[in-house]
C-alpha cells in the first residue's frame, strides 16, 4: 500500500535514526557499568566448622557462627539435634538474638518476635529466619545453603 | 577542507593513535622482560587480566564487534546530518547576499 | 505533533528561569573557522573528553579501591579479578589518562606552532599551562596508587627531583612525600591529591580556560588573520558538534580497543625495604625529563650536575609560561625563531624519550 505523503520529513527520519543509534551505543556502555557498580552478592555455598567447637553445646543454647560476612546462629536443640539460622531478621536486616527463657528470637530493632524454630510469631518480621541445612562429615560441622546439594 | 583531506586525516589520526599504542606496548613488553630475567617467582605474582574463559573471550569480542559497526553506522549517519546541514547553511548565506 | 509542543512547553519553562536559552543562541552563533589548519581545533574537545571518561572511571573505581598501604594492592587486585569487568574499567582509565596526556601535548604544539596565544589569548595560554601542570600531576598521582614495586620506585625517583632545587627543594620533596620518604603516607596523600584537590583545581581551571575561549572566539592562524578576505566559518551549532561528534565516536572505539587488548597488569605489593627493581621507568611522558636528568653528570663545574637539570627545567618551564610575552613579534624573524624551536622541541622530546628506552 502506498502512501500519499511521507510519515515524516527527511529530516525527522535522520534525526531519529541519529538518536536512536547514539542511545543503542551509550546503552550498550551501560551494561557492563551498572554490572561493575553492582557486583553479586557474595554469600558462601558452604561454610565448614570444626565440630569439636559445637559438640558440647547445652540444649537450649546457641552459638554464633560467620555465614560469609552475615552472622549464622546455631542452635541446640532440646533432643541434641542442631538446627542453623541465618541470624538475620527479615524485616530490615538487623541481627537477631536468642533469648533461652523465652524460647525465642528475638530482634531489638522492631521488636520482632521468632519462636524457636525461626517462625515469625509477633512484631513486623514477614517471613521466618531463613534456615541453613547442616550436616556432621568426619570432624566437621557442614553448614549449607538449604537446598544445595 | 575537502571530503577527502578530511578522510585522509581521519586515516592518520587513527593510525597516529595506534601507532602511540605500539610505543607504549614496546615499553611494557621491555619492564615485563627486564622483570622475567632478575627473579623468577614475581613473575607469578603479577596478576595479568583479561577475559576469564570462553564465554567472557566471546562476549568481549562481539561487544567490540557491535562497538565497530555501530560506530560506522553513527559516522555515516553524521556525515549525512553534516551534509544537510552544510546545505542548509549554504542557502541560508545565499538567501541572506540577496539581501 | 503534539511531541513537539510538550518539548517546547519544557524548554520555555526552564528558560523563563533560568534564561537557558541564552547559551543555546550563544552555541548557534559561535563560529569555527576553516582553514588548512583547522584540524587542530578538535583536539581541545578531544582533551576534555578523555578527561570526562577519566572522572567516570574514576568514580567506579573509588568505589572499591582502598588508600592505605595495606590495603591498595590487594583492592586493586580485587578490582581486577573479583569485581565484574573490573579489569576493564582500571585498564580504560590507565589508557584515557595516557591519550588525554598525549592529546595535551598535541593541542599545547598546535597552539605554540599557530601562535594561538597571540593577544588577547595571553591568560588562556597561561590557564593552559596550568592545566598542562596538573594533567601530568594527576598522572604522576595516580601511578603511585597500585602500590606495587614499580610504581613505588618511580614515585621515590620522581619525588626525590624537586629536591634538587636550592632553598625550597627540600620542603617541596617533604610537601610531596609527607615526610623524608615515601611511606603509607605518601599514598594517603597522593589519593587525596588525585581524587580530591587536583580536581578541584583543574576544574577551576579549566572554567576560565574554556570562558576566555568563548569570549574571544577562535583563534586564527597568523597569516590568515592578515588577510583582508573573511574565512569561510562554521557555526558551532550543529555544523562543528557533528563533526566533533565523529571524532569523539572513534576515539572512543580506539581506547575502549585497545583498554581492552592491551590492560595493564598489577604486580605484587611493594616492599618498602626491598631494593629498588631493575629497569625502574616513569610513565611516557616523563621519559624526556627523566632522560635528561640521568645524561647529566653528577658534577658540572661547581654546581650539582641534578640541580643544574632541574633549574634548566624550570628555566625552560618558565620560558614557556611567558611564550606569549616573549613571542611579542609573531610576524618577524624572532617569530619565526620560537616556532623552529617547537619543532626542535618535538625532535628532542621524541628522541630523548627513545633514548631512554634503549
Amino acid at each position: 500500500m502506498k502512501l500519499k505523503h511521507s510519515l515524516f520529513t527527511r529530516r525527522q527520519f535522520l534525526n531519529g535514526l541519529l538518536g536512536g543509534w547514539l542511545g543503542a551505543f551509550a546503552a550498550s556502555f551501560l551494561y557492563p557499568v551498572l554490572k561493575f557498580i553492582f557486583p553479586p552478592t557474595r554469600e558462601p555455598e558452604e561454610v565448614i566448622l570444626p565440630f569439636v567447637d559445637f559438640q558440647d553445646m547445652e540444649p537450649n543454647t546457641v552459638k554464633i557462627f560467620a555465614w560469609g560476612s552475615k552472622p549464622g546462629i546455631l542452635k541446640r536443640n532440646d533432643d541434641r539435634s542442631y538446627t542453623a539460622f541465618v541470624a538475620v531478621c527479615t524485616h530490615l536486616d538487623c541481627n537477631v538474638t536468642y533469648l533461652p527463657d523465652q524460647r525465642k528470637f528475638y530482634c531489638a530493632c522492631h521488636e520482632g518476635w521468632y519462636d524457636e524454630n525461626g517462625v515469625h510469631t509477633a512484631g513486623p518480621p514477614p517471613r521466618p529466619l531463613r534456615r541453613l541445612s547442616l550436616s556432621i562429615e568426619g570432624e566437621n560441622l557442614v553448614i549449607k545453603r538449604e537446598g544445595v546439594e | 577542507m575537502t571530503a577527502k583531506k578530511k578522510l585522509i586525516a581521519l586515516f592518520v589520526l587513527i593510525v597516529f593513535l595506534h601507532s602511540f599504542v605500539l610505543f607504549k606496548i614496546n615499553f611494557a613488553q621491555q619492564v615485563e622482560q627486564e622483570k622475567t630475567g632478575t627473579i623468577q617467582e614475581e613473575a607469578s605474582e603479577k596478576i595479568v587480566p583479561g577475559p576469564q574463559g570462553i564465554k567472557e573471550s566471546t562476549g568481549l569480542y562481539v561487544f567490540i564487534a557491535w562497538l565497530w559497526l555501530a560506530i560506522l553506522v553513527l559516522v555515516y549517519v553524521l556525515r549525512l546530518k553534516i551534509k544537510e546541514e552544510d546545505r542548509l547553511l549554504e542557502m541560508r548565506f545565499l538567501s541572506e547576499k540577496k539581501k | 505533533m503534539k511531541e513537539k509542543n510538550v518539548k517546547k512547553d519544557i524548554r520555555s519553562w526552564l528558560d523563563e528561569r533560568s534564561g537557558l536559552s541564552a547559551v543555546f543562541r550563544f552555541l548557534r552563533e559561535k563560529k569555527i573557522p576553516q582553514h588548512k589548519h583547522s584540524i587542530w581545533y578538535y583536539t581541545g574537545s578531544a582533551i576534555l573528553l578523555f578527561f570526562g571518561i577519566q572522572v567516570i572511571t574514576g568514580f567506579m573505581l573509588v568505589f572499591y579501591y582502598n588508600p592505605t598501604l595495606e590495603e591498595a594492592n590487594s583492592s586493586v587486585a580485587r578490582i581486577m579479578t573479583e569485581v565484574p569487568l573490573g579489569w576493564i574499567i582500571r585498564s580504560v582509565h590507565s589508557w584515557s589518562a595516557s591519550f588525554m596526556i598525549a592529546f595535551v601535548f598535541i593541542h599545547l604544539l598546535s597552539i605554540w606552532i599557530t601562535k594561538g596565544y597571540r593577544k588577547p589569548r595571553e591568560l588562556t595560554w597561561m590557564s593552559g599551562v596550568f592545566l598542562l601542570v596538573l594533567s601530568l600531576l594527576f598522572g604522576f598521582t595516580g601511578y603511585l596508587l597500585p602500590w606495587d614495586d614499580l610504581s613505588l620506585s618511580a614515585t621515590k625517583v620522581g619525588t626525590d627531583i624537586p629536591r634538587s632545587i636550592p632553598v625550597v627543594g627540600v620542603w617541596v620533596t617533604k610537601f610531596l612525600r609527607g615526610g623524608e620518604d615515601v611511606t603509607g603516607d605518601t599514598l594517603t596523600r597522593f589519593f587525596g591529591f588525585h581524587v580530591c584537590i587536583l580536581p578541584i583545581f583543574l576544574l577551576a581551571l579549566l572554567a576560565v580556560h574554556v570562558y576566555l575561549i568563548q569570549k574571544q572566539g577562535m583563534s586564527l592562524p597568523l597569516d590568515l588573520e592578515r588577510k583582508e578576505e573573511k574565512v569561510k566559518e562554521l557555526p558551532f551549532w550543529p555544523n562543528f558538534v557533528y563533526r566533533e561528534m565523529i571524532v569523539w565516536l572513534v576515539l572512543v572505539g580506539v581506547l575502549f580497543t585497545v583498554s581492552v587488548f592491551f590492560p595493564p597488569s598489577l604486580d605484587k605489593a611493594a616492599d618498602l625495604m626491598a631494593p629498588a627493581p631493575e629497569g625502574i621507568k616513569p610513565e611516557w611522558y616523563f621519559l624526556f625529563l627523566f632522560q635528561m636528568l640521568k645524561i647529566f653528570p653528577a658534577k658540572i663545574l661547581f654546581m650539582n650536575g641534578d640541580t643544574l637539570a632541574v633549574l634548566l627545567i624550570l628555566l625552560g618551564g618558565t620560558a614557556f609560561f611567558f611564550l606569549p610575552q616573549i613571542d611579542n613579534k609573531p610576524a618577524e624573524r624572532k617569530g619565526k625563531m620560537i616556532t623552529v624551536i617547537a619543532y626542535l622541541f618535538i625532535i628532542y622530546a621524541v628522541g630523548m624519550s627513545v633514548w631512554s628506552l634503549l
